[in-house]
C-alpha cells in the first residue's frame, strides 16, 4: 500500500515560490491501477516523483509498504554517457539482482541487439522506454510508476508491455500518468484527477475522464 | 536493529556500484584504467619534489626535501581534488536519485573515497620507489603515519559534506571554493613545519586541523629525527562539527532538490 497524506509540494526559484500540489490525499492498494489525469503542468509528474521518492514533499507524508519502481519516464534513471549494458549492470547491482538473468531478460524484451552497447544518450525515447520497462520488469516491483512513456513505443512494444505488465503481472499496482483517454479506459480501474494543485479520486474511470475532458 | 542492518547492507551495495560506475565514467576501460586515480597525485608530488630538490638542495632542516614535499603534496592534492569534486555534485548525479536507495551522501562519500584511494596508492608507490634510492626513510611509526593520514582524510571528508550542499544553495560558494582552497595553502601544513615558527605563531598554526594531521603523519615518517607539534583532538573535533553541519545541510538541500 502507498499512502499520501496531505502532501504539498512547492518549487522555489530565486524569490518566487510556486505551489504545484496542495493537500493531496491518495491511497494505492495492492492491485490498483490508477490513472493520473490532469492538464500539462498540473503536477502529474511531480506527484509521481514524490511517490517514487525522487523528490521530497514540502509538507505531508508519503508511506510505502510495497516495493515501488522508479518513475519510468523520459528523463532520469539512467546515466546517459554509459551504455545500455552498463546501466543494466549498475541497476542490477543496486537492486541486488543477478546481472546474467537481467541481461538475458533485457536482450529478449528490448530486441535492441547491438544498440545496447551504445551510450543511452544516443537512444530515441522509444528505445529508452524499452530499456526502462525491461529493467523494471526484471526487478519485479509491486507497483509501477509510469509517466507517459508507455505511449511512445511502437506496436510491438505496446503488445509486449500489455502481455508482461497487464496479463502476467495483473496482480501488481500501477500509477499511470497519461493524456490518452483510450489507454486510461483500457488499463485503469481507478483515477486521480489533478487540477489547480488539488486532487480528487474517482472509483469510476469514465467519470474521471469526463471531468478531465471538461477542464 | 534489523532495519539498521538491512539499511547498512543496501548502502554498502550502493556505494560499491557507484564507485565502479564513477571509476568507469572517469577513466574508462582503456589502457591502465582505474590506475589513473593515482597518476595525478603521483605526477604532482613527483614533479614538484624534483623541482624543489634542484631549487633547494637535497636536505632542509635536516630531512630529505623530496620526502618532505611528497608527504605534503599527496594530502593537499587529496583535499583540493575532493573539495572541487564535491561542487554541484547533487545536480551532476541527480538522475541516479530516481533509485530510492541512492542517497546524496553516497555521492560525496564515493567521490571522496576514490580520491583517498588514489592518494594512498600514489603515496605507497612513490615512497617505495624513493625508498629504493634512499630518498625516503622507512617510516618510524606506521600507526602514526596511517593515523595522521586518516585524520587528514576525515577532515577533508567533513569539509566535502559542507561544500557539497552549500554549492547547491549558492553560486557564490561555487565560485569561491577554488580560490579559498588556494589561499589556505600556507595554513595547510604541507610546505612548512610548526617547529620552524616562533612559539606564538605555533599556537596559531595549530588551529588548522590540516597542520595537526600532517605533523602527525610526518612524525610517523621521521620519528625522533623530526620535531613535531600537534593536538590529536583538534582535527577530530573540527571534523565532528563540520560533519554535523554538513549532514544537516545535505538533508535540507535534499528536501528542496528538484530532479529533472
Amino acid at each position: 500500500m502507498i499512502t499520501c497524506h496531505n502532501v504539498t509540494k512547492n518549487y522555489g526559484h530565486g524569490g518566487s515560490v510556486k505551489r504545484v500540489l496542495s493537500g493531496i490525499n491518495l491511497q494505492v492498494n495492492g492491485g490498483d491501477r490508477i490513472a493520473l489525469l490532469g492538464r500539462n503542468g498540473a503536477g502529474k509528474s511531480t506527484l509521481i516523483k514524490l511517490i517514487g521518492g525522487v523528490e521530497m514533499p514540502t509538507t505531508g507524508k508519503i508511506a510505502r509498504t510495497m516495493s515501488v519502481s522508479w518513475p519510468l519516464g523520459f528523463a532520469g534513471g539512467f546515466q546517459g554517457s554509459l551504455t545500455g549494458y552498463d546501466n543494466a549492470r549498475f541497476i542490477a547491482r543496486i537492486y541486488d539482482r543477478d546481472y546474467k538473468d537481467m541481461k538475458a531478460f533485457v536482450e529478449d524484451f528490448t530486441e535492441m541487439g547491438r544498440q545496447l552497447r551504445m551510450p543511452v544518450k544516443t537512444y530515441s525515447s522509444g528505445m529508452r522506454a524499452r530499456l526502462a520497462f525491461a529493467l523494471s520488469l526484471a526487478i519485479e516491483f509491486d507497483c509501477y510508476l509510469i509517466d507517459e512513456i508507455i505511449l511512445v513505443g511502437d506496436q510491438n512494444f505496446q503488445r509486449k508491455c500489455h502481455y508482461e505488465l497487464f496479463e502476467k503481472r495483473s496482480d501488481r499496482s500501477m500509477i499511470l500518468a497519461s493524456h490518452s483517454t483510450d489507454v486510461v479506459r483500457e488499463y485503469c480501474n481507478r483515477a486521480f484527477l489533478i487540477d489547480q494543485g488539488q486532487g480528487s479520486a474517482y472509483d469510476d474511470v469514465n467519470e474521471a475522464v469526463e471531468a478531465y475532458s471538461a477542464l | 536493529m534489523q532495519r539498521l542492518k538491512e539499511g547498512w547492507r543496501i548502502q554498502v551495495r550502493v556505494i560499491h556500484a557507484l564507485t565502479l560506475r564513477e571509476l568507469h565514467t572517469r577513466f574508462g576501460r582503456e589502457n591502465i584504467g582505474f590506475l589513473w586515480i593515482m597518476v595525478e597525485p603521483l605526477l604532482f608530488a613527483g614533479l614538484v619534489a624534483i623541482m624543489w630538490r634542484y631549487m633547494k638542495g637535497p636536505e632542509e632542516h635536516g630531512i630529505s626535501i623530496v620526502a618532505f614535499v611528497v608527504t605534503g603534496y599527496i594530502p593537499i592534492t587529496l583535499f583540493r581534488h575532493a573539495v572541487s569534486r564535491s561542487i554541484s555534485i547533487f545536480v551532476a548525479n541527480s538522475s541516479l536519485l530516481y533509485h530510492r536507495q541512492v542517497k546524496v551522501l553516497d555521492f560525496i562519500l564515493v567521490r571522496f573515497l576514490i580520491e583517498m584511494l588514489g592518494g594512498m596508492m600514489a603515496f605507497t608507490f612513490i615512497s617505495s620507489v624513493l625508498g629504493l634510492f634512499d630518498a625516503f626513510p622507512m617510516p618510524a611509526d606506521f600507526g602514526m603515519l596511517i593515523g595522521g593520514w586518516l585524520l587528514y582524510s576525515m577532515v577533508t571528508l567533513s569539509i566535502c559534506f559542507v561544500v557539497g550542499p552549500l554549492s547547491e544553495m549558492s553560486e557564490v560558494v561555487e565560485k569561491f571554493v577554488p580560490v579559498l582552497t588556494y589561499i589556505m595553502i600556507p595554513f595547510s601544513g604541507s610546505f612548512s613545519m610548526v617547529s620552524w615558527l616562533t612559539p606564538t605563531l605555533r599556537d596559531y598554526m595549530l588551529w588548522s586541523p590540516f597542520v595537526n594531521a600532517i605533523e602527525i603523519m610526518r612524525g610517523g615518517v621521521w620519528g625522533e629525527n623530526l620535531q613535531v607539534f600537534y593536538n590529536v583532538w583538534q582535527p577530530i573535533a573540527f571534523s565532528m562539527v563540520c560533519t554535523v553541519i554538513g549532514l544537516a545541510l545535505c538533508r535540507r538541500v535534499r528536501r528542496t532538490l528538484a530532479v529533472e
